[in-house]
């Protein structure tokens, strides 16, 4: 009978051990999973098929909102049309901004592209810089640590967890970012388009250089006009393919390679984007092999 | 004007950027600007054409439901024209919006009306942020969360006019009231909330608490007014539950207000009346949303109200009790179809009418409907031209005929300034 209410006392504890942490989307989830490892319980809000820009409010989303014990974003705005009044309903002061219990990414990585004006005649554009920035090996490395930080300061007594499971990561990773380095070497230098700039931390990366983008400018759907201007620049420019995500329709990319003979390549932005894509490490071993 | 042509020429010097330099934020003292909350304005603007002159449609009405919907009326000092009123031309409003956080404890929201008659304060409240267990707390003067499209602000329907059943009961505006409201969202894994209001009671179409002052010739009553009740006097309670199936979302709510109802008719040109009594007002919503990828998606809204009211009504020369029970619904279906195209049509009706006046039965007309459709262009998220027509076979004349309605509506709603996201 004493064992018995022991393990009832100690069973809600084991329960309760978990913290709940709410993220926005796959990738963010991928890592506090590998930081976190048994302590944590991820909650994933998007799902990675969807565009990141867009993502439909549902009341469910509220509901894992309410039950979670931190909450972690990608933030740069990419959040800014559909998490707000999901935070503002839910009501749970741990996962409001600017608390201790509330991290900011975007805050712990210096972006690019950062736009000189601020001015929606140029598109909805991000006034922080380009928020895509988990599309970098090199950038996940430092979310990773990012990650580690924010567990071990919210959850002071597993901190030697948190950072034997970020050394863990931190040493495979590396290794596979010399392997995913040898397999785009010769890719230094190469021309593409994109619908979005989804991938300009990946380009950087790589030396890869975006000469164009299908939308005339971010979030504006294509025009013939632009298109028109699309396909001269690809005459002229000769750029080796359309890297295109899997959100947006290829009915604008399959009529311009229509016209030009380039190819169109379609790379995923997030785990689950592609179905066989489920971890990390498969989305960069499927993105540095897409270009062949 | 010296000064007018020197911040002139140093305006111009900023817009060229290198004449005139603005000291770094952080060395300036004491700048709050940092501080500025969130703002936005959108503006509202219509283009309508209608089978009826403006003239003839503020003399129509539901008969024993509603009645001057479509007049410019001056009740207890507001001025409310309903949206689009006026054949041509309309500038329905330009709406700012202003929120911010307060402390750690609180944020606070205010939504502006401006338009040519002057300014309302649509919404204006403070809402809890850091309670926790679920719970919400909101003070000021607010949009009640009963049913669904009631908290939705005009430039988030769908359609450019509010459902017929929800002007009829409620007027444009909805259940739009000073007061507090409290919701606690349950631990449940699926979306459940429950939340309760009190609000002041003053909507002018149902509820009610103020004094009303009658002239001389009001024989029936005996006095020089009808007393008014004790604010608040409207009070209002709801559960929403919503679970999904895969990429369908599933959304249901049951809502029930109640309170008393004072609605003074008697300044009306044809027969004057005024009410004294005790409204209820039943509600029940579902909306089902299917996303078929990040842009498209199909969505399914039915809204149903029912509303007893009971008490005395009184005419210059006679009073009678008078019992009503009125029932209607509203169904739409939207589909968008990428960034730029979204369409929809939608069927309101109001069928059950029944009232009875001491006792005896009206064999009122309960047979209103009406059938929209529309179709919308978005430039990009902030620019939205909607064209919408509306068949209304719901409206009758004075002397009891019914007066069908062909409205064409060219709407454009602009937005600039901070990022708006709409709760679902």
């Amino acid at each position: 009978m004493k064992k018995l209410l022991a393990l009832l006392t100690l069973l809600p504890l084991t329960l309760f051990a978990q913290l709940n942490i709410a993220v926005s989307y796959p990738y963010i989830g991928a890592l506090t999973k590998t930081i976190g490892g048994e302590n944590v319980k991820v909650t994933v809000l998007a799902k990675g098929k969807w565009d990141p820009h867009f993502i439909i409010p549902r009341p469910s989303l509220i509901s894992k909102m309410r039950n979670a014990d931190a909450m972690i974003m990608n933030g740069g705005q990419l959040e800014i049309g559909w998490l707000p009044p999901i935070i503002n309903r839910a009501g749970n002061p741990k996962t409001m901004p600017n608390t201790k219990t509330f991290l900011n990414l975007s805050h712990h990585i210096k972006l690019i592209n950062k736009p000189k004006s601020v001015d929606r005649k140029h598109g909805d554009i991000h006034p922080d810089g380009n928020p895509h920035f988990h599309i970098s090996p090199k950038n996940i490395l430092s979310l990773a640590k990012v990650i580690e930080e924010f567990l071990s300061s919210i959850d002071t007594s597993n901190r030697d967890t948190y950072q034997k499971n970020y050394h863990d990561f931190s040493k495979v990773w590396q290794q596979k970012m010399v392997v995913w380095q040898k397999k785009m070497k010769d890719k230094k230098g190469l021309k593409v388009i994109q619908f979005h700039d989804n991938l300009a931390y990946f380009n950087k990366e790589y030396g890869l250089v975006n000469i164009g983008t299908i939308e005339p400018l971010p979030g504006i759907p294509p025009s013939s006009k632009h298109t028109i201007e699309i396909i001269e620049l690809i005459k002229k420019e000769q750029p080796c393919c359309i890297l295109h995500d899997v959100y947006h329709s290829t009915k604008t990319a399959d009529f311009i390679s229509q016209k030009t003979g380039i190819k169109i390549i379609l790379m995923p932005h997030d785990i689950e984007a592609l179905e066989d894509i489920d971890n990390l490490s498969a989305l960069f071993d499927y993105l540095t092999s897409a270009i062949k | 004007m010296k000064k007018i042509v020197l911040t002139s020429m140093l305006c111009a010097g900023f817009a060229y950027g290198d004449i005139a330099q603005l000291l770094d934020e952080d060395k300036r003292t004491f700048d709050s600007s940092k501080y500025i909350p969130d703002i936005s304005l959108i503006g509202d603007f219509s283009y309508v054409n209608r089978s009826i002159n403006d003239d003839e449609l503020s003399h129509l009405g539901l008969p024993g439901i509603a009645h001057g919907l479509y007049a410019e009326h001056a009740h207890g000092g507001s001025n409310e024209a309903t949206y689009n009123a006026n054949q041509g031309f309309n500038f329905n409003y330009a709406e700012l919006i202003l929120s911010s956080s307060v402390d750690p404890f609180f944020s606070m929201d205010a939504t502006f009306h401006f338009s040519e008659s002057g300014v309302e304060v649509e919404e204006a409240y403070f809402t809890s942020t850091a309670l926790g267990n679920g719970l919400r707390l909101r003070g000021g003067k607010l949009l009640s969360n009963f049913g669904y499209i009631n908290a939705q602000h005009h430039h988030y329907w769908d359609f450019g006019d509010m459902p017929l059943v929800y002007e009829s009961f409620l007027g444009t505006h909805g259940i739009n009231e000073l007061g507090a409201q409290i919701q606690w969202t349950a631990p449940t894994p699926f979306y459940l909330m429950a939340g309760v209001e009190v609000l002041q009671g003053e909507n002018e179409q149902m509820f009610g608490n103020g004094s009303i002052e009658l002239e001389d010739t009001w024989t029936s009553v005996g006095e020089e007014h009808i007393e008014g009740t004790d604010a608040p006097s409207l009070y209002v309670g709801y559960v929403k539950s919503s679970f999904d199936v895969g990429d369908t979302t599933i959304f249901g709510g049951l809502s029930y207000a109640q309170g008393d109802s004072l609605i003074d008719h008697s300044e009306d040109e044809d027969e004057p009346h005024v009410f004294k009594g005790d409204g209820k007002l039943y509600g029940a919503d579902l909306v089902v949303l299917h996303a078929f990828d990040s842009y498209r998606s199909l969505k399914w809204q039915t809204e149903w109200l029912s509303r007893e009211l009971d008490g005395v009504q009184y005419t210059p020369t006679a009073s009678a009790d008078i019992n009503k029970e009125q029932s209607g619904l509203y169904s739409q279906l939207i589909y968008t179809h990428d960034k730029n195209w979204r369409m929809g049509v939608r069927y309101d009706t109001i069928y059950q009418n029944d009232i009875t006046k001491d006792g005896v039965d009206m064999n009122e007309v309960d047979d209103f409907n009406k059938y929209s459709a529309m179709v919308e262009y978005h430039t990009s998220e902030f620019a939205r031209f909607r064209l919408q027509y509306n068949r209304n076979e719901a409206m009758y004349d004075e002397a009891g005929l019914r007066q069908n309605i062909d409205t064409i509506m060219l709407q454009a709603n602009i937005a600039i300034g901070a990022h708006a996201a709409h709760a679902f």
